[in-house]
């Protein structure tokens, strides 16, 4: 984020290093140097080429955006060519409007300027990331407990999880040791497992009064109708006689049937939270998952759901875009609701028969009572000495991807022996044992030392791609030094991508490189955009994530990401970009006509929307998030002293552009903006819930405290003006420059590249690397697809890896 | 116990088997000296002292105060200020115009990482952040209590005002309920020592693991890293295990849930927090980073983008709304400061007499991204306070933090980029 704000404001002088690099976006502009006959590219100097097509602008006099190329070509330091290089890959300079070398004597200067750079040398280690540490435990054991969230965020201002500079601190130690506690806690409970309960109930608890009519008795169960509460948010119902006495997994099952005369089906939302009767202030409630409703009979859906003590299970309905059902006696007839939990994925359970792995394990059948527990005990077979060393030895190898010697396994072995001849407790030792390996330096520090190349291979391909260690085939296969060459390592990413655990990867970049990762922090305003709700902001990001996977599993084309005639939609998606025919609540593919603007990631309303603060948009916020994350365009801070502008639309609408362009009319600022504000600008036609708009929208006041009403509070304001020029190319709105952007597939494919080897590694790659990533793009994206894509950079990481180590 | 020491001595400096001196521990971490100073000097029960203890407070709005509204317009009148109108104890505090942070000209919002290290050009690539004046002074004096020092914030960003010494971010905490209860919350103490004891077993195999690390030839950075976090983790078991010994105080849960201002509720309860905290002796160190996010916040009278409406380039409208979350700010301020002063803390003193509460930004003018004139009050801490002082010429914040190290019995010879002797603070 200040990263945006750094390009949006600055006041300040050149004063220091920074500001000179800053000023470096000046680079490259051109003017020719006095007789300019043709140059033979293979012959030249490309110190010449740079003279020919820079000096001009950038020697000592004119020193444009105060970059002189000769001191640039004194330098002993030539660490700063990174920008030169990118402003040349991205056609940034020199500007479109001089003498363009050719694309010769352009790969002449990039290999040069790759030669000349000093090799990075990144740091030999990491910390573990707190996904990747809850991820591979519960791998290791064979539980599924997301307990992300009790660890902090600990990346900073930096934008990948894996970077390598990010430090590991005492709160972060602390909070893997008590994380690992609770994780372990679960998988192996001192007391036991707590016994399932079964639940049925047709009975919700007490409501608010007004929303009292949108449930009503019906049948043998409750019909409810759908209602947004006066502060907008969907008010739903609590279910009685079922309090999870546990946390854990649990089994819902809802036996229900639509009531209503109309095609769409109804989304039954299901949340979890605490009960409250309130008006308008209902304590925060997780959105579980959404089942469709779309039968008139009576039929079971059954969910899946993590549930904590103390909160209840709640229903909300919604369908159309109604407010509140006129007509109480249209929505889901709830016949009941069944629970039954906390479950087990299966019995014994996995923690168990993978630790102990061909040990006799004694699990008695758990019966139905939740106020009793079950114990799980194993037989050590007299040697519980063995027993202990083998499980270190077992769960060592995959959690560390590294065959271990015994001596240095012995700490963690030490551990369980301890625990062992203090209370003789076998599972409890192998725990004590267990957590020291999941707590440890070589757990918690990647660090590119494994036993062999196949492990490395295989650890770096786990991360990547599951955040988490080796299965046990890949351990299997890794141990044979199965992983050495490209075809073997193209074979194990294809079986991994087609894992569902790929999907893990899928989530994990689009979080970080799109940054959805800021989903929750912008909500769209509901005077502005009233129809926005909660099912609306559960499907958003999955419409991303199911395309972006798609791309990967189908190999689609690298320009799919910039526009294609599909993508995922359910009803609620289809209803907000406008599409008819598609009913019920499970994302499929869809068609769009030639017409539609929608198709690509761009004019998603999941990137609409985190490129927004939720009241208006603002072209440069929108330009600067295409130029980082899709083109690659170079972003360097302002170079001298600029008024702050935040554009606002509504009563400025008419402005809007000319406030813009009054701040690139600043020479500074123009270098830079003009090829980063037209991107916004083609998608004003967006709101920041990504529907299409030709006019804004201004807000209205509205009386006292704000109480949601469907049509909110606005009046339609300014036209929008999505029109623009690019490089020399103009464009009249989205689909202009969708056309621009499609010729350059290329360039858009090698910083995706980047993008993914910076999220592999956890750290930008140099100059070289660069180089080598480009050269593996072929120039016609004929056939070269984003699977390929990745499993070209992830083979070629495994061999930049192997590189730091033979290089150390 | 002792093979624990040595090793934790080797650890850090390399020389086992000599006498680690408190000095010397005091170089190397907040929580680590802390828990052998607990445990060498403390007794159970609360120590009775001749004076009640010193606390302080930091609160980084880093959005900063719109400039205007901020300073008062006629020199040395508080009344002339819009804002200090909304702060009652006039008496009690003193407005610093003309404070700031050098090194800031081009940082922009990375200015919020230095707001209370000082450390300059944040934005840099390479910058590495220097330790904070809250974990100076937590190292000092926050041995004391259960909690060495507090760190809280609105969102979890991951990061706010607080830095360890190595300039790592200290994650601050967030969720109110979660800070309650760790605050007052009930434990099973028998489990926890347990617990507490089997951490210990593991922290010492894998000081042994470390060892076995260094025989195999490994990246030696990447076993110092982990060496310093994990002695940094047995200080604070240790201390944790001390302080198992006392029981939590009983406090009447006073947090608010009204959601129809959630902006608003959230800075009320963390200030909130920060009363029942000092009030409790449960700590003596407390930072509040009111960090921003992109998204739009409502409170009485507005609603929209914090962020947006900052860089309100002087439009009325844009303005007005600004205003209005700040005057929400200074009104949860000027709560938190009275609900303070109206608590006894012994002597005829009150618990504001004896926190100094600095609250700032690291912002001069958000809308201009400028770092220049700070908006800075101390408040409470019993100094004989001045009203408003204007500095003639623009005067390092970190002397500011310097004299409040000083005035804690921080032996330090000048904080951060703190030059001169300016004599802000006046005892």
């Amino acid at each position: 984020m200040s990263l945006i704000a750094n390009h949006i404001v600055r006041q300040g002088c050149l004063t220091r290093p920074q500001s000179l690099l800053a000023a470096l976006s000046g680079i490259l502009a051109l003017c020719l140097a006095l007789c300019c006959s043709t140059l033979n590219a293979e012959e030249v100097d490309p110190t010449l080429i740079l003279e020919n097509y820079c000096a001009d602008c950038h020697d000592e006099d004119t020193n444009e955006g105060d970059f002189d190329l000769y001191a640039f070509l004194d330098e002993i330091d030539l660490s700063k060519h990174t920008l030169m290089y990118e402003n040349l890959v991205n056609d940034k300079m020199p500007p479109a409007n001089k003498k363009q070398p050719s694309a010769k004597e352009k790969a002449l200067v990039q290999q040069w300027l790759a030669d000349k750079q000093k090799k990075s040398a990144p740091k030999p280690f990491r910390r573990l990331s707190r996904h990747e540490f809850v991820r591979s435990i519960n791998d290791l054991l064979g539980t599924e407990i997301d307990l992300t969230a009790k660890l902090s965020e600990d990346r900073g201002s930096r934008y990948f999880d894996t970077d390598r500079e990010i430090e590991m601190s005492r709160e972060m130690l602390s909070g893997y040791f008590s994380v690992a506690e609770e994780l372990l806690d679960q998988a192996f409970p001192v007391d036991g497992f707590p016994n399932p309960g079964n639940w049925q109930t047709s009975q919700v608890k007490e409501s608010h009064k007004t929303y009292k009519i949108y449930h009503r008795p019906y049948r043998d169960g409750i019909l409810f109708s759908w209602t947004r509460a006066n502060n907008g948010n969907s008010y739903s119902f609590f279910y009685d006689h079922f309090e999870p006495p546990v946390s854990g997994w649990y089994e819902l099952t809802f036996d229900a049937a639509k009531v209503g005369d109309f095609p769409e089906d109804i989304a039954l939302s299901v949340y979890r939270g605490k009960h409250y009767i309130a008006d308008d202030r209902p304590q925060p409630q997780t959105l579980m998952q959404v089942i469709s409703i779309g039968s008139p009979d009576v039929r079971s859906h059954t969910i899946k759901v993590w549930l904590e003590p103390g909160e209840n299970v709640s229903v909300h309905c919604y369908s159309k875009h109604n407010f509140r059902q006129k007509d109480t006696r249209q929505g889901i007839y709830i016949e009941k609701l069944t629970a039954r939990g906390p479950l087990q994925s299966q019995w014994p359970p996995a923690a168990y028969t993978s630790t102990f792995h061909g040990l006799p394990i004694s699990a008695p059948d758990r019966p139905t009572d939740p106020t009793s527990t079950t114990r799980v005990t194993v037989d050590s077979g007299g040697n519980p000495d063995d027993v202990l060393q083998q499980v270190i030895h077992r769960l060592s190898e995959r959690a560390f991807t590294a065959s271990l010697l015994d001596e240095q396994l012995a700490p963690y072995h030490q551990v369980a022996a301890t625990a062992y001849a203090e209370h003789g407790d076998l599972v409890q030792a192998a725990r004590q044992g267990i957590k020291a390996i999941i707590c440890s330096p070589r757990f918690l520090t990647v660090a590119n030392d494994h036993s062999s190349p196949s492990y490395a291979a295989a650890s770096l391909l786990a991360r990547s791609l599951w955040l988490s260690v080796p299965d046990t085939d890949l351990l299997a296969v890794a141990r044979e030094g199965g992983l050495d060459t490209e075809a073997s390592q193209r074979q194990a990413i294809e079986r991994m991508l087609a894992d569902p655990k790929s999907q893990r990867m899928v989530r994990s970049f689009c979080d970080q490189w799109l940054n959805l990762r800021s989903w929750r922090t912008v909500a769209p305003s509901l005077k502005l955009y009233p129809k926005y709700n909660d099912l609306l902001d559960h499907y958003l990001p999955r419409e991303t994530l199911a395309y972006l996977n798609h791309l990967i599993q189908e190999n689609q084309p690298i320009s799919h990401l910039i526009d294609s005639d599909y993508s995922f939609l359910n009803q609620r998606l289809a209803q907000h970009y406008g599409i008819d025919g598609v009913y019920g609540h499970q994302l499929r593919k869809v068609s769009f006509s030639p017409d539609s603007p929608r198709g690509g990631l761009l004019t998603m309303g999941s990137i609409m929307k985190v490129t927004t603060d939720g009241y208006e948009t603002s072209p440069i916020l929108r330009g600067v998030w295409i130029s980082k994350n899709i083109v690659g365009t170079p972003l360097s801070p302002p170079s001298e002293p600029v008024e702050a502008i935040e554009p606002e639309h509504g009563e400025h609408a008419l402005s809007l552009k000319e406030q813009i362009e009054q701040h690139r009319e600043a020479k500074a600022c123009y270098a830079c903006h003009k090829s980063i504000d037209p991107y916004g600008f083609a998608l004003e036609n967006f709101d920041p819930t990504g529907q299409w708009r030709d006019r804004y929208r201004v807000k209205t006041a509205h009386r006292n405290t704000f109480t949601y009403r469907h049509q909110g509070f606005f009046e339609l304001g300014g036209p929008v003006d999505a029109s623009n020029e690019i490089a020399g190319q103009p464009f009249e709105d989205i689909f202009g420059l969708k056309s621009i952007l499609l010729e350059q597939d290329r360039r858009i494919a090698f910083n995706i590249a980047k993008k993914l080897f910076e999220y592999i590694n956890g750290y930008q790659p140099d100059l070289a690397q660069r180089q080598d990533l480009l050269a593996k793009i072929p120039a016609d994206q004929g056939g070269y697809g984003m699977r390929d894509l990745i499993s070209d950079v992830l083979v070629y990481s495994i061999a930049a890896e192997k590189g730091t180590r033979n290089g150390h | 116990m002792d093979t624990r020491k040595e090793i934790m001595a080797d650890g850090l400096r390399g020389r086992v088997g000599q006498p680690i001196l408190r000095r010397d521990l005091l170089k190397y971490g907040a929580a680590l000296p802390l828990a052998m100073h607990s445990l060498d000097l403390r007794a159970v029960e609360k120590p009775k002292t001749a004076t009640s203890p010193k606390r302080v407070i930091f609160i980084c709005n880093s959005l900063g105060f719109y400039e205007p509204n901020f300073f008062p317009k006629v020199r040395g009148d508080l009344a002339s200020s819009h804002y200090l109108q909304g702060l009652e104890m006039h008496d009690k505090m003193t407005v610093y115009q003309n404070l700031y942070h050098p090194g800031m000209d081009t940082s922009n919002h990375d200015s919020e990482k230095s707001f209370l290290t000082g450390a300059p050009y944040p934005e840099s690539a390479t910058f590495t952040n220097t330790i904070s004046v809250d974990q100076v002074l937590a190292r000092e004096i926050g041995g004391d209590t259960r909690f060495p020092y507090l760190s809280f914030s609105i969102y979890d960003r991951g990061w706010g005002c607080s830095w360890n010494e190595r300039g790592v971010a200290i994650p601050p905490m967030h969720d109110e309920v979660a800070i309650f209860d760790k605050l007052f919350g009930e434990e099973d103490l028998s489990a926890k020592k347990k617990q507490i004891q089997n951490d210990q077993l593991i922290v010492e195999s894998l000081y042994r693991d470390l060892e076995q690390m260094k025989v195999q030839g490994g990246s030696a950075a990447r076993s110092d890293s982990y060496r310093t976090v994990i002695a940094e983790l047995e200080a604070q078991l240790q201390h944790e295990e001390f302080w198992l010994k006392a029981k939590k105080s009983e406090v009447v849960n006073t947090l608010s849930d009204d959601q129809e201002y959630a902006f608003s509720t959230k800075v009320r309860n963390l200030f909130e927090l920060a009363k029942l905290a000092f009030q409790t002796d449960s700590t003596r160190v407390i930072t509040i980073s009111l960090d921003w996010i992109y998204g739009a916040i409502t409170v009485p009278g507005a609603s929209g983008g914090w962020h947006t409406l900052s860089h309100h380039n002087g439009k009325p409208d844009v303005l007005g709304k600004l205003v209005r979350v700040e005057e929400d700010i200074i009104k949860q301020l000027n709560r938190f400061t009275v609900e303070m002063d109206q608590i006894d803390d012994g002597e005829g003193r009150t618990l504001l007499d004896n926190t100094s509460v600095v609250i700032g930004s690291c912002f001069g003018d958000a809308s201009r991204h400028t770092c220049n004139n700070l908006p800075t009050i101390v408040a409470g801490g019993g100094y004989r306070h001045q009203g408003h002082v204007v500095s003639e010429k623009p005067t390092h914040l970190c002397n500011l933090y310097r004299d409040l190290l000083h005035a804690h019995d921080v032996d330090v010879g000048g904080f951060g980029n703190s030059e001169g002797d300016d004599g802000l603070l006046a005892i």
